[in-house]
């Protein structure tokens, strides 16, 4: 890896090993995404996705390996990255607003002594506008549906201000027109120079939806355009030969290219 | 030794004693029968609102049967009083929880105060008309044990035994998993009505001999118990029905012997009881628990060990070499037991050698530790650190992995060290 690689690259991930007991969950993973990206990370059940996005938050022990966000070793980078979690575990009739929310990704840059100020509520604004709910602002968060709430949330990682925004199967149980307005909205963050990884399961959607694709199952089998990760044998390796799923992707991406 | 026979026979020739016992025995069967649904639905805190909600039906049975008949403090008029405030207090807080986004905890709590708090109101407003002792309310009087008592909780537990009994399925079903229930036709709701009515007959049929609050107790203590003794639902719910006769009966010698209240030393008693089981319970006590985590040889030691005897290829190493070699060898004797019986190593002159299956394991283990190594200096670890994360790093070695390593490194034949890679098995 030359130095003009490192520099751009605003996630790097080298020779990342994490594992809980035998069996490694990530096995040396190098993988180094750029600025400006809107990332789609694909594999099986019990792949290491969800271990990767918690490697990139600096939340898991490693056994061997860095990661590194904006050259800063992702343990002391807390805050350089934005998170947003599967929509499951909120208390949806919890008193607080649309903007009341998105205002939290502003509270760790307020000291406790502090209140919100003019700029936190124009950065909190902003975000909601960006996600396209400015006019939900004073609504309480269960008066939403469920692609509003996942919006809401995303607002609130905007609102951190992070230049990355890691997204946990956002697009999980939301019907297709809900599936398209998350997809404009990621696309928005990314044209306002975000970097976005979001774990994704549907093959048949990722080579329209995502710029690159990082294929994993323990290890990186492929990270790169999808016409690069979306092969046959590298699916059928990692997939493990239920190859039938596949036929359909590849139409389609017979059909697109 | 005639006094100690004294002190256990003693109060048996005494009538009073004899109707306690017995009361105080079939109350608390019931109680920890129907206890056992209450702890696995966790609806402790609904026991112990009724029981003080309460106090408003005794006040208005009372009233009414005074006013309409003028019976002065008829027993059946009270109890049915109590149990119309008790389905009434259910009612009120099914209805706050369902139609509001008040969670149920909060609703039981602000409902079950409202109703006790109505019923002080009422007591002390006709405190001419009805003679209710709020101390003997709150505090019970299990030795005062009347025959209209006896014969009141008798019918009240043949009742609920019966339906507990009778649709014991059901309200296992209905416990373990509502929405299947529902998904099979079982009416859960009616279910739960019938549940909550047990409850509330239980627990106004035991108000009157330990008292308002210690009747959550007699419920959930010799429950809870049996919980941790069990692992099927009817042997907890015979646990239970035991313990809390076992409660009863220690509880009441304790309160003749100390000349205590005898709610108090009942509930005291069942504390105790459910502590000692606490402590002792084979599978979910805390020695069991502990000895658990002693038993358990740590992999780490286990994998020193192992490395330790197949780096001296087959001679037989002793206790103090292999601490030499082991950097954290706490509880090796232990291990070297553990390891004995399962086959890895034997015992020989003073020593210990690898069997077979030892020398296998062993070996992967090396295979593991010297691939890591030459992982780690093939991405730029610095040597020095080079043999301790991969120390570390030897528990990762299934197949998969080791595979990947080996063909990433070209399949080297030697670790950085020189020594040699053992080959895969």
């Amino acid at each position: 890896m030359t130095t003009e690689d490192k520099r751009k690259a605003v996630i790097a991930v080298r020779h990342l090993t994490v594992s809980y007991g035998p069996k490694p969950a990530l096995l040396d993973i190098t993988l180094s995404i750029e600025k400006g990206l809107l990332v789609g990370v694909i594999g099986p059940n019990g792949a290491g996705k969800s271990t990767l996005i918690k490697a990139i938050l600096g939340f898991v022990h490693r056994d061997v390996g860095e990661v590194l966000i904006d050259g800063i070793d992702a343990e002391k980078a807390r805050g350089r990255v934005a998170y947003v979690p599967q929509r499951g575990a909120v208390d949806w009739d919890f008193p607080i607003t649309v903007g009341g929310v998105a205002m939290m990704g502003r509270y760790n840059r307020l000291p406790w002594y502090r209140s919100p100020g003019p700029e936190d509520v124009k950065a909190m604004r902003e975000a909601l506008e960006m996600v396209r709910m400015s006019e939900f602002e004073g609504r309480q968060i269960g008066q939403l549906s469920g692609g509003q709430q996942q919006r809401v949330f995303m607002a609130r990682a905007l609102a951190q201000g992070s230049d990355i925004l890691l997204l946990d199967e956002p697009f999980a149980g939301v019907d297709a027109a809900t599936e398209r307005a998350i997809l404009e909205v990621l696309e928005r963050a990314r044209s306002a120079g975000k970097t976005l990884v979001v774990v994704h399961h549907d093959l048949t959607t990722a080579a329209e939806y995502f710029d690159r694709l990082v294929l994993i199952k323990q290890r990186l089998f492929a990270y790169g355009t999808p016409e690069m990760v979306l092969r046959e044998d590298l699916l059928s390796e990692v997939y493990e030969g239920k190859l039938r799923v596949f036929s359909d992707v590849f139409r389609k991406e017979a059909a697109t290219s | 030794m005639n006094t100690l026979i004294d002190a256990f026979t003693g109060p048996l020739g005494e009538a009073y004693f004899q109707k306690s016992l017995m009361g105080a025995s079939i109350v608390a069967i019931v109680a920890s029968v129907v206890g056992c649904l209450v702890v696995l639905r966790r609806m402790a805190f609904l026991g112990d609102a009724l029981s003080h909600a309460m106090i408003a039906g005794v006040a208005g049975g009372y009233l009414v049967m005074k006013m309409l008949f003028g019976l002065e403090a008829n027993a059946p008029g009270m109890l049915l009083g109590s149990l119309l405030t008790a389905i009434l207090t259910v009612g009120l807080i099914g209805f706050v929880s369902r139609i509001s986004r008040i969670k149920e905890d909060t609703a039981i709590g602000i409902m079950y105060t409202g109703v006790f708090a109505l019923g002080v109101v009422f007591v002390s407003i006709f405190r001419h008309y009805i003679h209710i002792d709020l101390m003997h309310f709150i505090m019970g009087d299990v030795l005062g044990i009347s025959d209209v008592d006896l014969w009141a909780s008798a019918i009240v537990a043949a009742t609920v035994l019966t339906v507990i009994i009778l649709f014991f399925r059901h309200f296992q079903i209905a416990a373990f998993d509502p929405v299947m229930a529902a998904s099979i036709g079982l009416p859960i709701v009616l279910l739960d009505y019938v549940l909550t009515t047990c409850v509330s007959l239980v627990v106004v049929s035991a108000v009157s001999m330990v008292g308002v609050i210690l009747v959550v107790g007699l419920l959930i203590t010799p429950a809870a118990t049996a919980y941790l003794l069990s692992d099927r639902l009817s042997r907890m719910m015979g646990l239970a029905a035991l313990f809390g006769v076992t409660s009863v009966a220690g509880g009441l010698y304790l309160c003749v012997w100390l000349d205590t209240a005898g709610g108090g030393a009942i509930m005291v008693f069942a504390t105790l009881q459910f502590l000692v089981v606490l402590i002792l319970a084979p599978r979910y006590g805390m020695i069991a628990r502990w000895l658990r985590q002693r038993r358990r040889v740590p992999q780490q030691l286990l994998e020193d060990v192992l490395g330790t005897l197949i780096r001296r290829a087959g001679e037989p190493v002793t206790i103090d070499v292999m601490r030499k070699y082991i950097p954290v060898a706490e509880g090796l004797k232990a291990s070297l037991g553990k390891m004995v019986r399962e086959e890895l190593i034997v015992p020989v002159d003073g020593g210990f050698n690898l069997t077979r299956k030892g020398a296998e394991e062993a070996s992967r283990i090396l295979r593991a530790h010297r691939l890591w190594e030459s992982y780690l200096e093939h991405i730029g670890t610095p040597a020095t650190e080079v043999h301790n994360q991969a120390h570390i790093l030897e528990h990762v070695r299934d197949h998969r992995s080791m595979d990947y390593l080996d063909s990433l490194l070209g399949h080297p034949e030697r670790d950085p060290h020189g020594s040699e890679i053992p080959p895969k098995t």
